[in-house]
């Protein structure tokens, strides 16, 4: 499959990898090469990938014109509680899923498409409602409450599917050991589906970190704020302070791309959901 | 069994979880909760606020509620209206007040006014006061009457050799500065220097209507029609227009997509910018050149000025409104609007702090804050209308892209007025009953 | 084969946050509700506004159904490219390919914002590279006629979660299957058309269903970090269009119709996708 013998395909080959996945990345660059211009420059009138005299200003303004820091402490919390609950939950409703028979299967698949369709817009205000009637205003449990839908169905689908890959008689022989379905779930099931699970998981993070609607909603109280909020203020403050709105947005994205590396690392590179389980 | 490892990753997390909620802290149990907007020095000023009523009120928490943009601060006023939930106190601006009073969901002040010993309502600019009258009953304090003013750097001035503006300039007089002070040097066609910054939208226009004799509904109190279509009105409008298509003294959307005028105004790159005092804190961290403010040029009607006010309303469901009223009470005492006036963000509307050196604070740039002063006699109101915010966005729409030359004038002033007939009939209807 | 109770959070949770909400919408949609005074029953007056009176509806329709029909084959055609080109295991694969998701992790405010950013007309570094070659530099986000392909190009770098779903499927391929066919003498092509793309056709529905719902209905940040739905509507897509009318004009009846209209249009063009693509046989493959 792989023509190996020509030494021009694999230039060619890395050549438009390197253009096709640089300039997807080159919104990243920007950003970051922004972001080390003194706030308050006049902008360059040319391209400059390194801004002349770059400094850090730029995120020391951040941190002290908000309490940045704290907000970040506040996504971790909600992160923090909010991400493993989704990979549990996720994966309880998908091991469930995945065990169904034909028929139960697909119309657990239909009904998590179904469930898709309906756009954020449709919740705001009766989640708000309800949130409001079970006093969870002003607390993290609202923004946490995703987690309980595995923070988005497809999630949920990606999970059954690497279940599903995982042989029957692996179940049925560590089941014939006495195992229950929690055993099943945790020594079997998760240690299998890992790649699957660190998906999962670095794209919870990134919906959990990046919520900016319903810190905005639920919250109140200034002290408990997330960081999403803080960009979005500062874009309200001064729209065109692009030094400082750039390393916000930096600062923002650091923690998904550490726990993107770390995961891929461990768990998953995205070359990969699932891997195939022989029996 | 569950393996061990497992356990105790859970055990740990959980432990966790419960500890940084812990750190996270309480709900303040606050008596009273008061939601503002604005950018950090406003937000400074009413932190101020807050604490100094808390000396004197040691047994009455208030707790501030801060949201950083004017869109963010309706969906939350509108979510926490539905779920029963409401701000004890809020900050609403008097365009916005006639939605919230007819759907019956403000306290109304007055009762509240006339049992105080504090406030006297004969103490406030009467047209601060005015626009926050709902069927006759005064329902919200306001804090302030801000009008719109030429802001202006006084260095361009100097070095184009030009008189700063005047009081009791003309609008002649406003178009040939800004077309004296507006550079191309280069000759590319893109100025690098602009005479002037103005935002294309109803609110700024509506002075300029007024001061050629014109206004937007035939009956302030009862409105039945929209009077933009008179000749008064449209030669304003045409005006107004003219300065971008015409005149060219404004970036064109190009321009102020890439750098906006208020930005271009800070950066020393545009002579005059058109604000309300809302823009002094911003301007007080310029360091580059030296800033002032004058009156709006006046129109062949006489001066013209437009009122922005926001005012201290309470929830009718508020749960201790007394403890609301304490504090709204002690926002608009003197020694209240002296606290958020130094913050440089308000024209009081209570005349011994507009007239006090909090105020007008000669060491505090601008040295012309008099300016705001001096035009209240000449400010109006826009109409206190259920509909107006939506009449004001259409017209808001088209005026830009007039503006901006995507649309033949007139055309555009009358694609606007068949949009708003729409809501003027409702208007109608609402207070003509069905 | 497991126990159902494993299902009881997602069921509570799919209930209390996607069911429940669902359902107040629909029955909002049949009312005049200002969220201050409670709704009063109005029958299918808001659908009629919607179309007869309210010149922005139709607008924001328009612009959402153009936005799909652009935006979602560049993002699932780039995916299947990217995925295809970054598959086989070769040397730098895994990083190429962690460099191409990087981008689907930054914050959407975050990324809605460096975009703003890289398309100023004039201090944005895409118009500065077009100007270094002598190409033309659109107004972008400052001009009514080329703002929505601003919201466009952003939307089509967001590559990286439909590359892995893509990857999952091509891996999933199995390899005799290839083996056998350059036996056969197949060239490249028709082991992509005869082979790849009927294995990997699961996929590619779950991904256009993924990407056409985004398109319509998941665009909310985008807009209202980048362009606040103008110039003059040019880029007013539904999302923003029914926050706009709920929550900045208290018109929540209406907004909950135009909710309702926009989930049936989703859901028939899911419906539509599916059977384009003759169903996706996940139950097949397992």
């Amino acid at each position: 499959m792989k023509p190996r013998h020509n030494p021009v395909w694999g230039w060619l080959y890395h050549l438009t990898a390197i253009t096709v996945v640089g300039s997807g990345l080159l919104i990243l660059v920007f950003m970051v090469s922004t972001s080390l211009r003194a706030p308050g420059s006049i902008p360059p009138p040319v391209l400059q990938l390194i801004p002349d005299n770059p400094s850090l200003a730029a995120y020391a303004r951040a941190f002290s014109d908000l309490p940045l820091a704290r907000y970040l402490f506040n996504s971790a919390v909600i992160v923090g509680i909010a991400v493993p609950l989704t990979l549990v939950f996720a994966s309880w409703a998908a091991l469930a899923i995945a065990g169904m028979g034909r028929r139960g299967w697909r119309i657990w698949l239909y009904a998590l498409v179904a469930l898709m369709i309906f756009p954020a817009s449709a919740f705001w205000l009766a989640r708000y409602v309800l949130f409001a009637q079970i006093g969870f205003i002003d607390t993290v449990w609202p923004l946490v409450a995703p987690a309980l839908i595995g923070a988005n169905p497809l999630y949920v689908l990606i999970l059954a599917w690497a279940f599903k890959r995982i042989p029957r008689e692996l179940w049925e022989s560590a089941r014939l050991d006495g195992a229950g379905t929690l055993v099943l779930w945790s020594e079997v099931g998760l240690p299998l589906v890992r790649p699957a699970l660190g998906a999962v998981a670095v794209l919870a993070f990134a919906q959990f970190w990046g919520d900016f609607i319903s810190p905005a909603l639920y919250l109140r109280t200034d002290t408990r704020m997330t960081a999403p909020i803080a960009l979005q203020a500062l874009i309200q403050y001064d729209r065109t302070q692009w030094p400082v709105l750039t390393a916000t947005a930096v600062v923002l994205t650091l923690p998904s791309v550490l726990l993107f590396l770390w995961v891929q690392r461990t768990a998953w590179n995205p070359g990969k959901i699932y891997e195939r389980v022989e029996a | 069994m569950l393996n061990r490892r497992w356990l105790m990753i859970g055990v740990v997390w959980l432990v966790g979880v419960v500890a940084l909620l812990l750190i996270q802290g309480d709900g303040s149990g606050a008596q009273v909760s008061f939601m503002i907007f604005g950018d950090p020095a406003e937000i400074a000023a009413y932190e101020g606020l807050v604490a100094a009523f808390h000396e004197q009120h040691p047994d009455t928490r208030v707790e501030l509620i801060k949201v950083a943009d004017q869109a963010d601060y309706r969906a939350r006023l509108a979510a926490d209206f539905a779920g029963g939930t409401p701000p004890d106190v809020m900050l609403i601006n008097y365009r916005r007040m006639a939605q919230f009073a007819d759907a019956g969901v403000l306290e109304a002040l007055q009762p509240y006014v006339e049992a105080s010993s504090v406030i006297n309502l004969d103490e406030f600019y009467e047209n601060s006061i005015e626009p926050f009258y709902w069927d006759g009953v005064l329902q919200c304090i306001p804090q302030n009457l801000s009008s719109l003013v030429v802001f202006y750097n006084r260095d361009l001035f100097d070095v184009a050799g030009i008189p700063y503006p005047q009081m009791g300039w003309t609008w002649d007089d406003f178009l040939a500065t800004a077309e004296a002070l507006t550079i191309d040097a280069d000759g590319d066609g893109t100025p690098e220097q602009y005479g002037l910054g103005i935002e294309p939208s109803m609110i700024r226009l509506m002075p300029f209507i007024w001061g050629n004799g014109g206004d937007v509904v035939d009956f302030y109190e009862q409105p039945t029609g929209l009077t933009m279509f008179r000749e008064d009105a449209v030669t304003a409008y045409l005006w107004f227009v003219a300065l971008s298509t015409e005149h060219g003294v404004v970036p064109n959307r190009v321009q102020e997509q890439a750098q906006d005028s208020e930005n271009r105004f800070m950066n020393g790159t545009t002579a005059m910018f058109l604000n309300s005092r809302r823009g002094v804190p911003t301007y007080r961290g310029i360091t580059g050149f030296t800033w002032d403010a004058a009156a709006l040029p006046v129109g062949p009607a006489g001066p013209m000025g437009i009122l922005h006010a926001d005012a201290y309303c309470m929830a009718a469901a508020a749960k201790d409104k007394s403890a609301a009223w304490r504090f709204i009470e002690f926002a608009n005492s003197i020694e209240g609007q002296t606290l958020v006036a130094r913050s440089g963000r308000t024209v009081p509307s209570l005349r011994a702090v507009a007239e006090s050196p909090a105020f007008l604070d000669p060491n505090a740039a601008p040295a012309n804050s008099r300016v705001f002063l001096d035009t209240i006699p000449a400010i109006r109101a826009l109409p206190r209308m259920v509909y107006w915010v939506d009449i004001e966005l259409i017209f808001s729409e088209e005026i830009e892209r007039a503006f901006y030359g995507e649309a033949e004038p007139l055309e555009a002033l009358r694609v606007a007025g068949r949009r708003a007939i729409e809501y003027m009939e409702l208007e109608v209807l609402r207070w003509r009953g069905p | 084969m497991f126990s159902r109770t494993l299902l009881i959070p997602f069921g509570v949770g799919a209930l209390a946050l996607i069911v429940l909400p669902a359902i107040v919408t629909v029955i909002l949609a049949f009312t005049l509700y200002d969220a201050q005074t409670a709704p009063i029953w109005r029958g299918n007056q808001n659908f009629i506004d919607l179309f007869v009176i309210d010149p922005i509806f139709p607008i924001a329709a328009r612009n959402t159904l153009i936005f799909t029909a652009v935006a979602t084959p560049l993002r699932v055609l780039g995916a299947l490219g990217l995925a295809l080109l970054l598959s086989p295991e070769r040397r730098g694969a895994r990083l190429y390919r962690s460099g191409a998701f990087l981008p689907a992790i930054v914050p959407e405010i975050a990324y809605a914002l460096a975009w703003v950013w890289v398309l100023n007309p004039v201090y944005g570094p895409l118009n500065q590279i077009l100007g270094a070659f002598g190409l033309p530099q659109p107004a972008w986000l400052g001009s009514p006629d080329t703002a929505l392909s601003g919201l466009v190009l952003a939307g089509a770098f967001q590559l990286g979660e439909g590359m892995v779903i893509l990857i999952a499927g091509l891996k999933a391929v199995p390899n005799d299957l290839y083996r056998a066919a350059s036996v056969d003498g197949a060239g490249r092509w028709a082991r992509f058309w005869r082979i790849t793309l009927p294995l990997i056709q699961p996929w590619l529905a779950v991904l256009l269903i993924r990407d056409l719902l985004w398109a319509a209905q998941g665009t909310f940040t985008l807009t209202r970090v980048m362009t606040l739905g103008g110039p003059y509507y040019s880029t007013l897509l539904m999302p923003l269009y029914i926050y706009e009318e709920a929550f900045d004009r208290f018109r929540f009846g209406l907004g909950a119709a135009a909710t309702v209209l926009l989930v049936m249009a989703a859901a028939a063009a899911t419906v539509l996708a599916f059977i384009a693509l003759r169903g996706w046989g996940f139950d097949d493959e397992a």
